[in-house]
């Protein structure tokens, strides 16, 4: 296993990433995590490789930068990750979409059922009773002979 | 106080964003040389001279987001 070449002075963290390996985006996402925790900056000179400085916002000790350094790749490799399975997952993602998009317009019932409105009333339930059945006679009134 | 900004990983964008909402602590200066943009810091606010740099860098890393 390859070690990543890491420099340690004033407070900082100085190591390399590969361009290759991990995509600008994913360093992106690592170091959005860190804002809050470290002071980032990034360099890239040589095109290959892309310098990444971590400084600790407190004084840290040699151990808390190299944990912080590790956290930073954990976060990196989560990020670099998460953009493969997007990119490899992209088609099945897209066709999901499309058909429940096809399904949602392309469903004749329901487009049909929309076009009937309110005031066509086939099953005649926009009727009042007296009109269906007809008034009811009135019952002869108590005490009346 | 100069800082350099690598254009392939900073946009320029970005470090416009972060110039606006600095302006109040110091006066900022960039010009675009090769493949850098280098911001230039003078008048810094005495209370914050020595965290300003790493601030304004996380601060143009956050405004890529945006």
């Amino acid at each position: 296993m390859e070690k990543i070449k890491t420099k340690i002075n004033k407070n900082r963290v100085i190591f390399y990433l590969s361009a290759k390996i991990y995509p600008l985006e994913a360093i992106y996402g690592a170091a959005y995590v860190f804002l809050d925790r470290a002071y980032l900056f990034l360099n890239n000179r040589s095109g290959e490789k892309i310098t990444v400085f971590l400084k600790g916002k407190n004084k840290l000790s040699g151990k808390q930068l190299e944990d912080l350094k590790g956290g930073f790749l954990n976060e990196l490799l989560n990020y670099a990750f998460r953009i493969k399975l997007s990119k490899d997952s992209r088609k099945l993602r897209e066709l999901i979409v499309g058909q429940a998009l096809i399904s949602a317009y392309g469903n004749e019932d329901t487009v049909q059922e929309n076009e009937i409105g309110y005031e066509n009333d086939p099953l005649g339930i926009a009727m009042s009773w007296e009109d269906k059945y007809g008034v009811k006679p009135k019952k002869a009134e108590k005490g009346k002979k | 106080m100069e800082i350099k900004f690598d254009k392939k990983i900073y946009s320029l964008k970005a470090i416009k964003s972060a110039t606006q909402a600095y302006r109040g602590l110091a006066d900022f200066d960039f010009k675009q040389k090769g493949a850098y943009v280098q911001v230039e810091l003078k008048n810094i606010n005495k209370d914050i001279k020595e965290i300003i740099k790493d601030e304004f860098c996380n601060y143009v890393l956050f405004s890529m987001k945006l």
